[in-house]
């Protein structure tokens, strides 16, 4: 089996948000970048099935030269060898057709990202590459088993979860508890370093134009009641902000 | 500007609050009739509307490849398609977008449409930040649950001129082995009043407190990771980064300390409310109203008060 996981290099959740002012858009100065959380998990799950059925794992990123760092730390987690999109985009088409025309030319029987990057938390990127190669489409995604020619999944639906029966080639957005969080071996590290990392140019573009980014300030009343009274939050709920 | 459509979600065969605000919303400035394509049963006759409104019943089941998805894509060639932020809406506005190569914007939190162009303000960053974005192009938007509707003008009920059923049966090579809806609870990532609790409350046991403050309340309970991850709660009621994001009216946090994973998850809600015995509680700083207590203590005596009247 083939499995592509495209992963998303995206600031550490714990990252301080700054917009730059000659560029309205958010800075990346000081921040620290990590591989997205949940496709950390699609990569965990990638490596875990080529441990138990065998598969070859690619890893993609569309992105700069800066993340090649992450990349090679997906190489030492287990990935066999990564290709990297050389570009800047700006939107989730621009992404997902990125993806489109490398598995147009390389051939996947499965696709696995998180179900969506912890930046920009668009969460469609998954169901764009489905749409455009017509493959099977689930997200988000809790458990993936190999059953016969295609995969068992149980995927997570309004109001509830199901399990499903899912052909392939598919394309899956995951989440916790897919997989645990790996942590290099020193092995991996070791070999992670010969390990190809392909660049390819970015060549799709989008018609959706981004104006600015602007820190959201959501302003809180602070307002501390004593544990006394902690009767009165009711009626504070009831008549200063109508929500009871 | 082109037809639109609309994706809505119905439920014991009525649209939701959201679904009818966003017809009303879009029937503002639709230039003809609107199509709503909803998901489930339809028992509704009229829905408030400036625009007639044509109906279509999307048959339960899978919309998961572009074979099942097809004959929908064909319908709604020449549409812009507008949806309110879920799971399975998300998953289908994305495939029938990229099926008609057409692009899509998720997460919009307000939206106006002026000279043949859309302005967009989409939250990033779990709502840390918000992104401005103009598209003359885009046909698929998805709008976030707390959506600003609240300029709509009131329409009167406008009868639904026809309603047919389109079936996914003829595609999908994927199929269902079992259905595990969550029942008994009020899902959580709809619900207006939410109570979560973290590992202050130090024993799974203790639950019944947070319980019986949220059947008061009418509220959905929420955990935090630590406490799903001890299996204390189940997944599903996780909050967070990593679990459901949530933006309810109200949210009362007890015993949470308040990481800034947990607060990328609950960053959406109107009003919140702390509760917590460590003063020095990150969560605080997030706060609208704070109590510094024990919640075996405070949990129940709100839960009376309410009772009371």
């Amino acid at each position: 089996m083939k499995i592509l996981v495209c992963i998303s290099c995206v600031p550490d959740t714990t990252s301080k948000i700054a917009i730059d002012p000659s560029t309205s858009q958010i800075s990346s100065q000081g921040l620290t970048f990590i591989v997205g959380p949940y496709d950390d998990y699609a990569l965990s799950r990638a490596i875990e099935l080529k441990e138990s059925n065998g598969a070859e794992v690619i890893v993609l990123h569309v992105g700069g030269s800066e993340s090649e760092a992450l990349i090679r730390k997906c190489l030492a987690l287990g990935a066999d060898s990564a290709v990297r999109v050389d570009g800047n985009p700006t939107t989730s088409a621009q992404i997902a057709n990125a993806i489109v025309s490398y598995v147009k030319q390389n051939p996947m029987d499965l696709i696995l990202m998180g179900k969506e990057s912890i930046d920009y938390n668009s969460g469609i990127v998954h169901g764009l590459v489905a749409g455009a190669l017509g493959y099977t489409h689930f997200n988000p995604v809790m458990h993936l088993d190999v059953a016969g020619d295609g995969l068992k999944l149980e995927v997570e639906m309004d109001g509830g979860k199901m399990e499903v029966s899912c052909p392939l080639p598919a394309v899956l957005g995951c989440q916790e508890p897919i997989a645990e969080w790996k942590i290099p071996s020193m092995r991996g590290i070791m070999t992670a370093r010969t390990k190809e990392i392909v660049v390819l140019p970015l060549e799709t573009t989008s018609q959706i134009q981004i104006v600015k980014a602007e820190i959201a300030e959501t302003a809180r009343k602070n307002k501390m009641i004593k544990a006394e009274d902690a009767e009165q939050l009711i009626d504070l709920l009831r008549t200063e902000t109508n929500v009871l | 500007m082109k037809k639109v459509a609309i994706i809505a979600q119905t439920k014991e065969g009525q649209l939701s609050e959201t679904s009818i605000q966003l017809l009303s919303f879009l029937s503002s400035f639709s230039p003809e009739s609107i199509l709503l394509l909803a998901v489930g049963e339809v028992k509704f006759s009229a829905v408030p509307s400036s625009k007639s409104v044509e109906v279509i019943t999307l048959s339960e089941g899978l919309w998961a490849d572009s074979s099942s998805i097809e004959p929908l894509a064909e319908i709604l060639e020449g549409f812009t398609v507008f949806g309110i932020k879920s799971i399975q809406v998300d998953n289908l506005l994305s495939l029938l977008a990229a099926s008609s190569s057409q692009e899509m914007i998720s997460g919009v939190q307000q939206l106006t449409y002026s000279a043949g162009k859309f302005t967009i303000s989409k939250s990033i960053f779990s709502g840390k930040a918000s992104l401005t974005v103009t598209s003359e192009s885009a046909s698929y938007f998805s709008l976030n649950r707390n959506f600003d509707f609240s300029g709509n003008a009131a329409y009167g009920d406008q009868s639904i001129s026809s309603v047919s059923t389109l079936t996914n049966a003829s595609g999908s090579k994927a199929s269902i082995l079992a259905l595990k809806p969550i029942t008994g609870a009020i899902p959580l990532p709809d619900a207006a009043l939410v109570v979560g609790a973290g590992r202050g409350l130090k024993d799974p046991g203790n639950w019944t407190i947070v319980e019986d403050l949220a059947k008061a309340l009418g509220a959905a309970t929420a955990c935090s990771k630590p406490v799903s991850d001890l299996n204390w709660r189940p997944h599903h009621e996780h909050v967070g980064q990593t679990g459901v994001k949530i933006s309810p009216n109200l949210y009362i946090a007890c015993g949470i300390s308040g990481a800034i994973q947990h607060l990328a998850g609950v960053n959406g809600s109107r009003i919140v409310v702390v509760i917590n015995n460590d003063p020095e509680a990150p969560f605080f700083k997030h706060a609208d109203y704070g109590i510094v207590g024990d919640v075996n203590d405070i949990l129940p005596r709100l839960t009376k008060k309410l009772q009371s009247h």
